[in-house]
């Protein structure tokens, strides 16, 4: 059986109806309609130990509502979840001890007081002996860098220091599997280049099992090998980053610097537009190998320079939106 | 326990970042609850005793319902203010905690500020047992310190319920206050003085009476049943089911989007 093993989850949520009027407010205090709202529907999969997940999907599809079920915060209508063989919500005291989670717009560091002040409550929380905590520790803070940062005020720090303090906090207790919703979100460049290669090298030193929501899709293309993709609660695809890019991800932008003109009529070229000084195509590359195309080129005009646009991952998910109509 | 003061330490550390707000904060509690025990005194300047409670007596009640209730609010807070920790997504946090839940409730939020009452209570009580015309014998000492923790008990009881209306619907409303501000204000004296009905209410629904008025009537002598000795120890039983009905309710917890 797999690390985590989800099967067929759903999940309702009971939405108050606003309605508008004169003593509305008064209405529906007396007398509440409510709208039923299939957060979750139908949802199956599981993950090994070791992988890295990417959890995808537009606002409001159901991410984080599944990972609250699966960090036992929530507990599904219908439905399976096991994980390292226990269920979320009900062990849920020995399952947490085994779970990281960071909420990338909530913080679980006390406000006003420096970093170091939660990590150590955080050890009496989980009840972690001194060895083994101090040892934990120094590895986070050698590997985030923390050294100049721990001992400030949580409030004074950037959101890329507190960002990484998050992190460390959700990983004190060595946990076997980090859920991270939304971990770059509001971070600088930097910033996330070093959250991202952190994820990488817990997963692959001391075997963590990650879980991640984003937005961003940089984050998925650096870190996750394999994406799961949900839309309206439904899961839509499940699979590698890869394949689905080999799906939907064929259409070249190549824009050529030339004095000559040209005009190609092949089923390959999906679009030709004249520009100021060049042309521009747009090919199909599952009917034509790049370099076929640019050696067609070269043998029929002079080109002085040429620019291949390489398909941004955000627009395949926009368009794989579009195709599953979410 | 030891991670109770823990947290406690953490709080302190917190609420001192702001050392002139939590020093104006505290005097301003004391001046302004000052005003209740200040009402009480105007009120027996004019008349000697309400229905056979002399004033020494009304604010030993009343010190000892505050004592309660600032306690709870001081120590416990986090309890007070559990709408607020569903609705930021803190109490998701709690979960994700291999600890008791409602301990970690308790100690999310704890208010020094609120330790100003506490302290003023705790004034009062003194003052009224130095000027009360009772001998202070071992089975007179013991009763109060029943009526005390009878008071944290009962005011934490209604805490948990109120809490758990959060469940519920999201929003916790101001029924609450009905049972808390409101029924300590009536607790505040010794509710023999008010009608029959009153004293039913507070007797077996939300059993303040047993918190100041049967206990006290034996401190002052005028019950001499042992009985009312431990008639505090009650509040206890309306604890559990509280705790009971927060654990049902939290099962029927469904989080908000974030």
């Amino acid at each position: 059986m797999s690390f985590i093993e989800v099967k067929h989850i759903n999940k309702t949520f009971k939405v108050p109806v606003k309605s508008n009027g004169r003593f509305s407010t008064l209405k529906t205090f007396f007398n509440r309609k409510y709208n039923y709202i299939k957060a979750i529907n139908d949802i199956s999969f599981s993950i090994k130990k070791g992988e890295i997940v990417g959890y995808i999907g537009p606002n409001g599809a159901g991410k984080s509502t599944t990972i609250k079920m699966l960090s036992g915060i929530l507990v599904p209508d219908s439905g399976n979840i096991i994980i390292d063989k226990m269920i979320p919500w009900k062990d849920r005291k020995k399952y947490v001890s085994k779970i990281g989670v960071v909420f990338g717009q909530r913080s679980q560091l006390w406000w006003d007081i420096p970093a170091i002040d939660s990590f150590n409550l955080l050890k009496d929380i989980y009840k972690l002996n001194d060895k083994e905590y101090e040892k934990t520790l120094n590895e986070l803070i050698e590997l985030l860098n923390l050294k100049d940062i721990i001992n400030i005020p949580v409030r004074n720090l950037s959101l890329g220091n507190r960002m990484k303090c998050e992190i460390a906090a959700s990983l004190i207790h060595r946990p076997k599997i980090l859920f991270l919703d939304e971990p770059t979100i509001g971070l600088d460049a930097v910033s996330k280049k070093i959250v991202r290669e952190f994820i990488k090298k817990i997963n692959k030193q001391n075997k963590v099992t990650v879980i991640l929501t984003t937005h961003d899709m940089a984050d998925i293309e650096a870190l996750a090998k394999r994406i799961i993709l949900i839309g309206k609660g439904k899961l839509l695809y499940d699979g590698s980053l890869n394949l689905l890019k080999k799906k939907y991800d064929y259409l070249r932008k190549i824009t050529v610097i030339s004095k000559d003109k040209l005009k190609i009529e092949e089923d390959y070229v999906i679009q030709q537009k004249n520009i100021e000084n060049g042309i521009e195509f747009i090919i199909d590359i599952r009917k034509i190998e790049i370099n076929e195309f640019i050696k067609l080129l070269s043998s029929k005009i002079s080109i002085s320079d040429i620019d291949i646009d390489n398909g941004n991952i955000d627009e395949l998910i926009v368009k794989l939106y579009e195709d599953f109509k979410i | 326990m030891g991670l109770y003061f823990k947290f406690m330490k953490i709080h302190f550390k917190s609420e001192l970042q702001y050392k002139l707000s939590f020093a104006l904060s505290f005097i301003s509690q004391f001046i302004v609850f000052f005003g209740y025990y200040f009402t009480i005194i105007c009120l027996f300047d004019k008349f000697s005793n309400i229905k056979g409670f002399t004033m020494y007596e009304v604010l030993l009640t009343f010190s000892i319902i505050q004592f309660g209730f600032s306690f709870c609010e001081t120590f416990f807070r986090g309890i007070d203010t559990f709408d607020d920790l569903i609705i930021n997504g803190t109490f998701d946090r709690l979960l994700l905690r291999p600890q008791n839940i409602l301990l970690q409730v308790f100690v999310n939020e704890v208010s020094f500020v609120k330790a100003s009452r506490l302290i003023q209570s705790i004034i009062i009580l003194i003052i009224s047992i130095i000027n009360l015309d009772v001998i202070w014998e071992f089975d007179k000492i013991i009763t109060l310190i029943f009526m005390l923790f009878a008071s944290v008990i009962l005011f934490l009881s209604i805490f948990i319920l109120a809490a758990s209306y959060c469940f519920f619907t999201v929003k916790g409303l101001e029924v609450r206050n009905v049972f808390t501000d409101g029924g300590k204000h009536m607790a505040q004296y010794p509710i023999g003085i008010f009608k029959k009905g009153f004293v039913f209410v507070f007797t077996y629904i939300i059993p303040y009476g047993f918190v100041n008025y049967y206990p006290l009537l034996y401190l002052l002598s005028k019950e001499n049943n042992k009985i009312f000795i431990i008639s505090p120890l009650i509040t206890i039983v309306y604890l559990i089911p509280s705790v009971i009905i927060f654990y049902k309710g939290m099962k029927r917890y469904s989080s908000v989007g974030s």
